[in-house]
């Protein structure tokens, strides 16, 4: 679905934002991109849709050059940036003007996501809802496209606590074995149990790409004891609960993947963790 | 797929324009309509030059913000990412800029034209007729020899600023009127000491005290003939040239 090859890119000739970057994500699956401030996540899927043109390197986007932007490529493509357009018009009018272009959308589907974020007035005008408000509209609108990629760049920013879990409901239902939704995010805890691979970029780079079933199968994830002495830990975390440890899982038993520990411990023992995979 | 120009995705552009500035197009015209009114309403004097440079003036403000959306980034995103060519994109702006602006001035101008004459009849007391300087050539309205300037011609020179105002609002982010200006200044004064090179070189002086009209006068017909077909040759292939560049600058656009 995705094919990036040894891109390089930068905004100044001075200094690289990606190096030789190169990564490959499928379709069915919800991939969370994870990185630092800086890292080029944003940069990332920016190339990805063909906002930005790569110094060296190819994209495949859908089977097609992303630079080109081939209205083909982009009426499969939906991309919910961090920081929303101003737009002069109503939910309804939006909905009238955006979503015939693309082929697939539902209508009926995005007043049903529409009213599972409580937005009821669709007379209601962009420029005049809060940040999340509006980041609900787009998200609704973006999932009723039915486009094969989806790029969300920090799509829970600005979201409610109970719209969090309303955003987490909704992506879960609308993927399928035919669409791809890459999710770029600072807050980890926001994607816990809706994505299926990890990918962390790490000074321009990708350093970690692996789906959760692969992580778990490789790596144990566990609370312990702090007075308690433990073999095999490959990172750990003191908390109040205790010692948050991962380490190298032996006995094939599966735990609960912890993104936030596993993202920490790849920052800090990158090698040790790239070692097992 | 048709990935060149569908009339379908070029209808939903126009269709994205007008429902978005609905508002403002409304008030603009609007204002348009009361501005003509006011000027037709004092009387039949000639209001032609008045109303072409608020034709040219309101008309490169318009041109200058067709892309004013890349001044914000998520709005530039936002465009390049709608499912429509660049030449779709592009025809849109041109649609809009050259032939939309300038039919939509004939029509409020002629309503301004008709409302501020009979209104100013009726209060005034007066019978002046409703004419519609602006439709008749300049040589059948000024006394001085301008050189036939038809309604062709006066949309044909307008269809030329809107390009290069089309072209400087995707080229310069930010302040596109100021540095258009800047840009075709800057370009005159390249051109005049280019012209000024050429008079050095060729007859050893910067200015030729009126030599150059006796040169034409005593020149063959033929040449003349020629030369006034290659400059409203070239006068028109400007457009399309400006519309070239625009076209390969929005396709290089990156946010």
């Amino acid at each position: 679905m995705v094919n990036v090859q040894n891109v390089t890119f930068s905004y100044t000739r001075r200094t690289e934002l990606l190096s030789n970057l190169s990564l490959k994500l499928e379709a069915g699956r919800i991939h969370g991109l994870l990185g630092k401030n800086g890292e080029g996540k944003s940069t990332l899927l920016k190339l990805i849709s063909g906002l930005d043109f790569p110094k060296a390197g190819s994209i495949d986007t859908l089977g097609f050059n992303p630079i080109k932007r081939n209205p083909a490529m982009l009426q499969e493509i939906f991309f919910l940036p961090e920081e929303l357009p101003q737009l002069t018009s109503s939910i309804e009018n939006y909905e009238k003007v955006y979503g015939p272009f693309y082929p697939n959308f539902d209508s009926k589907l995005f007043n049903s996501y529409l009213k599972e974020f409580d937005i009821d007035n669709k007379k209601s005008m962009l420029n005049k809802l809060s940040h999340g408000q509006k980041k609900k509209v787009f998200i609704a609108f973006g999932l009723a496209t039915n486009t094969k990629l989806l790029l969300m760049d920090e799509p829970t920013n600005g979201l409610d606590i109970p719209s969090k879990g309303q955003f987490r409901r909704m992506v879960a239902s609308a993927i399928d074995e035919n669409r791809c939704l890459i999710i770029s995010t600072h807050q980890v805890h926001d994607l816990d149990s809706l994505i299926d691979s990890i990918t962390v970029m790490e000074k321009h780079e990708i350093v970690f790409n692996q789906p959760i079933e692969e992580i778990t199968k490789k790596l144990f994830f566990r609370v312990a004891d702090r007075n308690e002495k433990s073999e095999g830990v490959i990172y750990s975390e003191d908390s109040l609960r205790g010692l948050y440890q991962i380490c190298k899982n032996t006995t094939g038993e599966e735990s609960k993947l912890d993104i936030e520990l596993l993202f920490n411990a790849i920052l800090t023992e990158k090698n040790k963790i790239v070692k097992l995979f | 797929m048709n990935t060149t120009l569908d009339i379908n995705r070029l209808g939903l552009l126009l269709k994205r324009y007008f429902i978005e500035n609905k508002q403002r197009e409304l008030t603009f015209w609007g204002i348009t309509i009361v501005v003509f009114t006011l000027m037709h309403l004092a009387g039949p004097q000639e209001k032609s030059i008045s109303v072409e440079m608020f034709l040219y003036i309101s008309g490169f403000i318009f041109a200058a913000r067709t892309f004013k959306i890349f001044n914000y980034t998520p709005g530039g995103m936002h465009y390049l990412l709608i499912p429509a060519t660049h030449l779709e994109k592009l025809t849109t702006a041109i649609l809009l800029s050259i032939f939309y602006y300038f039919i939509m001035i004939l029509i409020t101008y002629s309503l301004g034209t008709i409302l501020g004459t009979t209104i100013g009849n009726f209060f005034f007391g007066s019978n002046n007729p409703i004419t519609f300087a602006l439709f008749r050539s300049w040589s059948d309205t000024y006394a001085i020899s301008y050189a036939p300037m038809n309604l062709l011609n006066k949309f044909i020179f307008f269809a030329g600023v809107q390009s290069v105002f089309i072209l400087g609002s995707i080229y310069f982010k930010g302040n596109a009127i100021g540095k258009t200006f800047l840009s075709i200044t800057a370009l005159s004064i390249l051109l005049v000491l280019i012209e000024l090179f050429l008079l050095k070189i060729t007859f050893g002086t910067y200015h030729l005290d009126g030599q150059m009209i006796n040169l034409s006068i005593n020149s063959e017909q033929g040449f003349l003939s020629w030369l006034s077909i290659a400059s409203e040759i070239f006068a028109y292939a400007l457009i399309p040239f400006f519309w070239i560049v625009s076209y390969f600058r929005l396709k290089e656009k990156q946010v």
